[in-house]
């Protein structure tokens, strides 16, 4: 069986060279000398013929298994060279991952804006739209429909800017109330986020422009302890469940009750400390009842609608809520100031 | 305004100390700003009677005193004052006392001799010369009577008080007096307000035999009391009056003046003295001023009148300006023997007028600004007399001046009970409501459920039932206020169309890196002229302030890149090495605006960035990308604008309008903004982008059929804009052309200097079968013909 014993030679040979083979060319020159056109199994089927009919198909079955053994080693083979040359590659790619880059990952919006953004969010929720209104107003819609007739003191409390005798920049939002009253029916739930001005000087507390949000119910059957309720809700979701509303009596033309709103200092949580002066309390709206004369002035019967208004600075919520003693950072646009917030 | 808490206890009993007053007064409507304690600022001073005096041997000015101040053994006190003798009692600061201004005395040693004390003058103590007369800041103060030494002062001097400093509300210009707020305090702390029976001694006469009292104009003077003392005697008041004035922070002159004074701030009437004698003829004249009038006041200012201001005169001019100042020719003075008081009421708005017109504001044209109440000037024309006769200061004549042709009509109110319960979320009873208002001296009729209420006289702020559940309200007490849910039909809340787009571009250009600012919307006029516009550019019409705060913020913005250009200069100033910032804010079309009208407020972004890795095509692709989100597809063109750099700038178009322009800040804007680095800045219209914002409302279906992707490299001058050469092959490879793509421009050797190779990536595609070459060839043949003969872009061999 001469037959057989080159077999098992040129089988036990290429098992040898195949343990060595550390790369994919080095196996298909194996591959190539056994198995190709050329090789040593390939020459061995050709050469059968000079083998007695008889022997024949023994001896193809033999050389068959033989490649088809070799066959699967060497695929074998292959894979296992292919994965292990992926894993150098990989490795040859190793980062280090904690390399800086220099590039900006986000920016953000301006804190007020932030603030903004939370409280619409919080009345939205409650059913509010939000509406502007012109920022460059006229005196009737700042004053005259808000119950502050032309030469009424408490016009002083709000040193206004005048463009002309009838045309002021907005002191307060408050002029949307009367917008909106004459352009929509009740029910009604607006809140107006913007721009006013007065005329202050620039300092850690003032500036000549700043912001406000005012709102706005007009429905039947509204009243005040809804107005606590309203506001009680919006002081939780902004500042936390243990903050509470105080409401004191004030005075607001276009509104009557009116009331001056502190909220449970976030600093202390009512205890009291410098923030709230030792009082545990802080200063942070005034709303009260729309006054019935401003809702007729608007066009809306009074016997039938009443409803509630407040408003509330903007700054002094941010303020607060990101614990900015300087207001004048707001608005001098520094980057290392504006980097240093995120949107929630 | 500044009110001694002895002087409110006079009137109402307060069962509590002034913090406790101070909380409940805040809480049921009297605002507080704080309270100051006399004598917290002077303690451990007492009196001292200086027993020796010996010189200082090594000085020759002080003097060493032994003083008794009440304790066993006398004190040895170093002094340096000018009048030191013994026998006097001087106020003495003794080791561990407290003076104003938080000075502390400590044993000392002066040149040598121990000093355990200090003897004080007024001014030490906080004692002005009118409060306690002395010598002032000349030296020490003296008492003028014996006291036991080792008596506090504070008591004597007239400064053991609590000031407390109220805030009264606008609606309640009756609250600027002592009873006013003692009143409040009645109501608050549930004891009773006592005024004084108002009477004293007078002795007959007739009034026009003294004065002729004429008030031509009594729309502008509803009211007006005179009423007559003779035989004055001036001299000073006493100390329980100085020591009322000087706590409510008003300076003693003498008995007439301070008795004005002081009735005013306790019943809140401004009151005036005339000295007869000095007004001519006798004759007093309440009229509008004449055209051309002058009057010189009392602050030696010589000012014009209008005919719409009130005047008081005599016959031959003005000497004064009603409610505003006195004049100067018949004020009060040593020499005054007979005296007229004038109580009266003069129209709040026109005072306003007056003061704004003038530029002139003192303590009495406040009050009348505030409302003075006209109904009750007799009572303090009559309380000052009253004060004439208990100081014996003068005869009062009996006959009175008094000028109201048109009282107030009285006030009726009728109001429901439950409305008001409904109003406040409550529920009061009509009895209780009815004892609230009582309290608050209205006359109160409860029949069922109607409450009928007529107000005080005082309470001109009282006028329906709105103002009647906010008495009730705050009586019965704030903290009672329920919490409760709105009810009825809501939608869900949203925001308005500019909003929803302010805050998409605002999230977007976050995401993008930029940080947001804010800017004044006032700006100053040379920050427009540093931007170099043409004079008939639109944005050079600028809204001027009437009244700025100063020239830097006197005009509003017509565009935001004067204020983008300041923000950028302070980061560069302040070596912040980069910065990426935007701006949202309306801008104000003043030159559309027409006189009377309000102008357009156009809703604008800026942008504006400089540093490592900005340049014009990052800002550029941020504005595209930023407007292609809103479904905007926008066409660049270059564009021009005076403060950018000529070959920098572009100009974006959606539907042929400009809807932004973006560029590199011109080299001399940037130094006349001291900006140092190169910057681009942009400006978008979202009032456009608003109104062209297009939603996603169908999706293409994915491509069925594959495309074909062809490369075209062309070789074209360096001023020849890629832009329009994608424009052509889009244009000229239609319907099949799907998309194209710049993949890379070069730029040098081959190439001829002064052009460029752009190449292109090309995909055609066929929606309903697959495309074939003989599809393609003509197009791009077509194409690169188009590329040559309009652009001069030839193919790169």
């Amino acid at each position: 069986m001469e037959m057989q014993e080159e077999l098992r030679i040129i089988q036990k040979e290429a098992a040898g060279e195949l343990e060595k083979i550390s790369d994919k060319p080095g196996l298909e020159e194996i591959r190539l000398r056994i198995l190709g056109k050329k090789g040593q199994l390939t020459q061995m089927l050709r050469s059968m013929g000079k083998l007695p009919p008889e022997e024949r198909p023994k001896a193809g079955q033999m050389i068959n298994a033989v490649r088809q053994k070799l066959t699967e080693q060497m695929d074998e083979l292959e894979v296992k060279l292919r994965r292990r040359e992926q894993e150098r590659a990989l490795e040859r790619e190793v980062i280090d991952i904690t390399e800086p880059r220099a590039h900006t990952l986000y920016g953000s919006k301006h804190p007020l804006s932030l603030v903004e953004d939370k409280l619409i969010s919080i009345f939205t929720s409650m059913g509010f739209d939000v509406v502007e209104g012109p920022e460059v107003e006229l005196d009737l819609f700042n004053f005259e429909l808000l119950n502050i007739p032309k030469n009424h003191p408490a016009r002083d409390a709000q040193d206004t800017f005048y463009i002309e005798d009838n045309i002021v920049l907005r002191t307060q939002t408050s002029g949307v109330q009367a917008h909106t009253m004459l352009e929509r029916k009740p029910p009604i739930r607006i809140i107006c986020p913007g721009r006013v001005y007065r005329a202050d000087e620039v300092d850690a507390t003032h500036s000549p422009v700043f912001h406000q949000m005012e709102g706005l119910v007009i429905d039947k059957d509204v009243t005040m302890a809804d107005l606590k309720g309203t506001l009680d809700i919006f002081a939780k979701s902004l500042f936390g469940e243990d903050v509470t509303t105080r409401f004191r009596p004030s005075f607001f033309p276009f509104t009557e009750p009116s009331a001056e709103v502190d909220l449970t200092c976030m600093a202390c949580h009512g205890k009291g400390c410098r923030v709230c002066k030792g009082t545990g309390w802080i200063e942070v709206l005034g709303a009260g009842m729309v006054n019935p004369k401003v809702l007729e002035m608007c066009g809306i019967d009074s016997s039938v609608y009443g409803g509630f208004a407040f408003g509330l600075g903007i700054e002094r919520i941010a303020m607060l809520h990101y614990g900015i003693t300087d207001m004048r950072l707001l608005y001098e646009g520094d980057v290392r100031f504006l980097s240093q917030f995120r949107e929630d | 305004m500044k009110v001694p808490m002895q002087w409110i206890k006079s009137y109402t009993a307060i069962p509590m100390d002034a913090d406790a007053f101070q909380d409940a007064m805040i809480m049921h409507g009297t605002g507080v700003e704080g309270v100051e304690d006399q004598t917290k600022n002077v303690r451990n001073v007492v009196v001292g009677k200086i027993l020796t005096v010996i010189p200082h041997a090594n000085s020759d000015h002080m003097v060493i005193c032994q003083v008794d101040v009440g304790e066993q053994e006398p004190v040895q006190i170093v002094t340096g004052a000018p009048n030191v003798h013994e026998g006097d009692e001087v106020p003495v600061a003794l080791v561990g006392a407290e003076l104003p201004g938080g000075i502390k005395i400590k044993k000392g040693k002066l040149r040598g001799v121990d000093s355990y004390g200090m003897c004080c003058s007024g001014p030490e103590l906080g004692v002005p010369e009118y409060l306690y007369p002395s010598v002032g800041d000349k030296g020490l103060l003296v008492f003028h009577e014996d006291y036991t030494p080792g008596t506090d002062v504070c008591s004597i001097l007239g400064i053991d008080d609590q000031i407390i400093d109220f805030e009264i509300l606008a609606n309640r210009p009756d609250c600027l007096s002592v009873w006013g707020v003692a009143r409040e305090a009645a109501v608050t702390v549930g004891t009773s307000f006592e005024k004084p029976d108002i009477t004293f001694k007078t002795v007959p006469g007739k009034m026009s035999d003294y004065v002729r009292i004429e008030v031509k104009d009594t729309d502008l003077c509803p009211r007006y009391v005179g009423r007559i003392v003779r035989n004055v005697k001036i001299g000073p008041s006493p100390m329980w009056l100085r020591k009322a004035l000087f706590g409510a922070g008003v300076r003693s002159i003498n008995n007439i003046v301070d008795i004005t004074n002081y009735v005013m701030l306790e019943t809140g009437h401004p009151m005036h003295a005339f000295d007869l004698d000095k007004v001519k003829n006798g004759h007093i004249i309440v009229r509008r001023a004449f055209s051309n009038e002058t009057i010189t006041t009392l602050d030696g200012k010589e000012r014009a009148l209008s005919p719409d201001m009130l005047m008081i005169a005599d016959e031959t001019s003005a000497t004064g300006i009603a409610g505003v100042m006195g004049g100067e020719e018949s004020e009060i003075t040593e020499g005054t023997h007979t005296v007229l008081f004038e109580a009266a009421a003069f129209d709040r708005a026109n005072i306003r007028i007056t003061t704004r017109a003038l530029g002139l504001r003192t303590e009495a044209s406040g009050r009348f600004e505030r409302g003075v109440c006209a109904a009750t000037c007799r009572e303090a024309a009559d309380r000052a007399c009253q004060l004439v006769d208990l100081l014996d200061a003068g005869e009062i004549i009996d006959d009175v001046f008094d000028c109201y042709p048109n009282p107030r009509p009285q006030v009726r109110i009728e109001a429901s009970v439950e409305r008001i319960n409904r109003k406040i979320g409550m529920d009061i009873s009509g009895e209780e409501m009815k004892d609230i208002l009582t309290r608050l001296e209205m006359q109160v009729e409860l029949n069922g459920d109607v409450l009928t209420v007529v107000p005080p006289v005082y309470r001109e702020d009282v006028e329906n039932e709105a103002d009647l559940s906010e008495e009730v309200l705050r009586i019965h007490g704030y903290e009672y206020i329920g919490s409760t849910l709105l009810r009825g039909e809501t939608a869900p809340g949203s925001r308005n169309a500019n909003m929803r787009v302010t805050d998409r571009v605002g999230r977007f250009l976050a995401s993008k890196g930029f940080y947001e600012i804010r800017n004044f919307s006032f700006i100053s006029p040379k920050s427009i002229e540093k931007l170099n516009l043409d004079q008939e550019d639109p944005r050079c019409r600028l809204m001027t302030l009437r009244n700025p705060l100063g020239e830097d913020t006197s005009v509003m913005r017509t565009t935001l890149i004067p204020s983008m250009l300041g923000t950028v200069s302070l980061n560069q100033n302040r070596n912040n090495d980069r910065a990426m910032l935007y701006e949202i804010a309306p801008v104000f079309d003043e030159f559309n605006r027409k006189t009377g009208e309000l102008p357009q407020e156009i809703s604008t972004l800026s942008i504006g960035a400089y540093g490592e890795g900005v340049d014009f095509f990052l800002v550029r692709d941020v504005v595209q990308d930023l407007l292609n989100s809103f479904g905007i597809e926008t066409m660049i063109i270059r564009g021009k604008e005076n403060y950018l750099h000529p070959g920098r700038t572009a100009f974006l178009t959606a539907n042929g309008e400009r809807i932004a322009v973006i560029g590199e800040l011109h080299p001399d804007v940037a130094k006349s903004f001291e900006i140092t680095k190169r910057t681009v800045v942009a400006e978008i219209n979202l009032r456009m982008v608003c109104a062209l914002e297009k939603e996603v409302s169908h999706v293409k279906p994915l491509p069925k059929f594959p495309a074909v992707t062809r490369d075209l490299a062309l070789v074209m001058a360096e001023k020849t804009m890629v832009g329009t050469v994608l424009e052509v092959i889009r244009s000229t490879g239609k319907p099949i052309l799907s998309d194209v793509q710049v993949f890379d421009i070069y730029r040098g050797a081959p190439m001829m200097p002064g052009t460029k190779s752009v190449a292109f990536s090309l995909q055609f595609r066929n929606p309903d079968r697959t495309l074939s070459d003989e599809d393609v060839n003509p197009v791009m043949q077509t194409i690169m013909e188009a590329c040559k003969n309009s652009c001069n872009a030839v193919l790169r061999l």
